[in-house]
């Protein structure tokens, strides 16, 4: 069972992480990107600027060995980026390498929604007016 | 004690850390002491789960604790 899971400060490299879940026991590859869109509630967003906690590395890498033991899924591979990032940037990836399809598609979407529910990490949205926002922040 | 805000908590109580003497405290009536003066803070704090010395809290005595982490509703993907 390979696993790779960071958060990282620089663009995440999807063409190698793809290649990390590479595995002749697979049937199916499925990969998630989770990119910079340019609105959000109806606003016009420029930007992100993704902030983490000190222990966000930590929580992913407990996270993504929490689906080590999924059935038919042979590799992993999941980075978060923190810092800046343009229109269309990757802020999540994952990649899940799988016997069967709906094994993969399963495991990749719920580990998207488990690293959202419990991931220290923040987003800033730039917005065209000038203004910023914390998503989620009252 | 080391208060430390992140993110949309840090910006609603215009800074990152501060120290607070935690004596006689709890984490609900620290909340009440922080948000007194600062009604956006009193918010995100209400919405906020909490690290006290790297340990999930949600309430109770802050007596000798030496860290802790305002951690605003995350918002990652």
């Amino acid at each position: 069972m390979k696993l790779i899971a960071a958060v990282v400060d620089t663009d995440v490299d999807r063409d190698a992480l793809y290649a990390e879940v590479d595995d002749d026991r697979a049937g199916a590859v499925v990969s998630f990107s989770g990119v910079v869109r340019n609105h959000d509630g109806g606003k016009a967003v420029t930007g992100i600027q993704y902030v983490g906690h000190p222990s966000a590395e930590d929580v992913m890498k407990r996270t993504i060995a929490e689906f080590a033991d999924r059935e038919g899924v042979h590799a992993i591979a999941a980075q978060h980026r923190v810092g800046d990032l343009d229109i269309g940037g990757v802020a999540l990836y994952v990649a899940v390498a799988a016997s069967h399809r709906g094994q993969a598609f399963r495991c990749a979407a719920d580990i998207v929604d488990r690293v959202k529910e419990v991931l220290p990490i923040w987003k800033k949205q730039y917005l065209a007016d000038g203004g910023h926002e914390w998503s989620q922040c009252p | 004690m080391l208060i430390r805000f992140f993110a949309g908590a840090a910006e609603a109580a215009g800074t990152e850390e501060m120290e607070f003497d935690a004596a006689g405290h709890t984490l609900e009536t620290l909340q009440t002491a922080l948000g007194a003066d600062n009604e956006r803070l009193a918010k995100v704090m209400a919405a906020s789960s909490w690290l006290a010395d790297g340990q999930r809290t949600s309430s109770g005595p802050l007596d000798g604790v030496a860290q802790l982490d305002v951690l605003p509703p995350f918002a990652g993907g």
